[in-house]
């Protein structure tokens, strides 16, 4: 496995819980601190902290570094890559069955099968 | 020629796609390697490791090798397992990224699979459902508010599904 699919099994993961969900919504408005964070999710600070680890890991989000503060952020292109794979994905059957139509045509030319006779025809 | 539909429709990926072709024919390439061969993989993906056991409780371990957007060669290894089989109408199991020695990769979402032929006129439709865990999960995420800088994401997020 790459290491861009490593990320991605966490981003997945990560994105699984809906208060971590919650939490990125917060910051498409900008970023916040675990104290912002913490009030509207009737969250303990603790609680909070806990969530912004495992978005931190999955790349989702980064910190600041101020001391006490150290506000989160959002990392657009973390979801940028779940969208990748999600284009990979019907890239795959969509090239897949062009490549399958034109098979399938190159194994209808082999002989027909002789089952259906052509009908006799008519004189005037 | 008819072209794919693809929707999302909960947690469930739906593409749909009608072959000028007997079911036989098109089930035949679906299970068997000789034909998969020639079609399975986007394009400048040939399918260069194919190992199939296809029966109730039976593998497909296989390999896609090509080219990635930096024109690096990268092997693409996938496992398939087939829980269920009713030839040739239908057949249904997992699929997931995995290792050459066929050992499913740890941690990656597993795709619940399963694609039914169906007899048309004039050919065969190929109904596929592909089933994400994380799939719900995507589209609450669109369901976010959406800000500048990553608009873009969510607007192809949202094309990709709804097409």
């Amino acid at each position: 496995m790459t290491a861009a699919t490593d990320t991605l099994s966490l981003t997945f993961a990560a994105l699984a819980d809906p208060t971590r969900r919650a939490i990125l919504e917060r910051l498409t408005r900008g970023a916040a601190t675990v104290n912002e964070l913490a009030a509207p999710f009737a969250m303990s600070q603790p609680a909070i902290s806990k969530h912004l680890k495992v978005l931190e890991k999955a790349g989702l989000i980064t910190r600041g570094r101020q001391a006490q503060a150290r506000p989160a952020e959002l990392n657009a292109q973390q979801l940028e890559l779940v969208t990748r794979w999600l284009e990979k994905t019907r890239t795959h059957w969509e090239e897949s069955f062009d490549k399958l139509d034109s098979y399938l045509a190159t194994l209808q030319d082999t002989p027909p099968d002789p089952q259906t006779p052509t009908p006799p025809r008519r004189k005037k | 020629m008819s072209k794919m539909t693809i929707t999302a429709n909960g947690a469930e990926l739906y593409l749909e796609r009608t072959f000028a072709a007997p079911r036989d024919k098109v089930w035949a390439a679906f299970t068997d390697c000789e034909h998969l061969k020639h079609w399975w993989g986007p394009h400048g993906w040939d399918l260069t490791h194919c190992t199939m056991d296809f029966r109730e409780g039976g593998r497909w371990h296989y390999c896609m090798s090509g080219k990635d957007e930096n024109g690096e060669t990268l092997d693409s290894w996938g496992l398939q397992t087939f829980d269920s089989i009713s030839a040739p109408e239908r057949f249904s199991g997992t699929d997931v990224f995995a290792d050459k020695d066929g050992n499913a990769a740890p941690g990656m979402p597993v795709a619940q699979l399963a694609m039914e032929f169906v007899e048309v006129e004039g050919g065969t439709k190929i109904i596929g459902r592909t089933t994400y865990s994380t799939a719900e999960e995507l589209k609450a995420i669109m369901e976010m508010g959406v800000e500048q800088g990553i608009t873009e994401t969510w607007d192809r997020l949202e094309a990709l599904l709804a097409k």
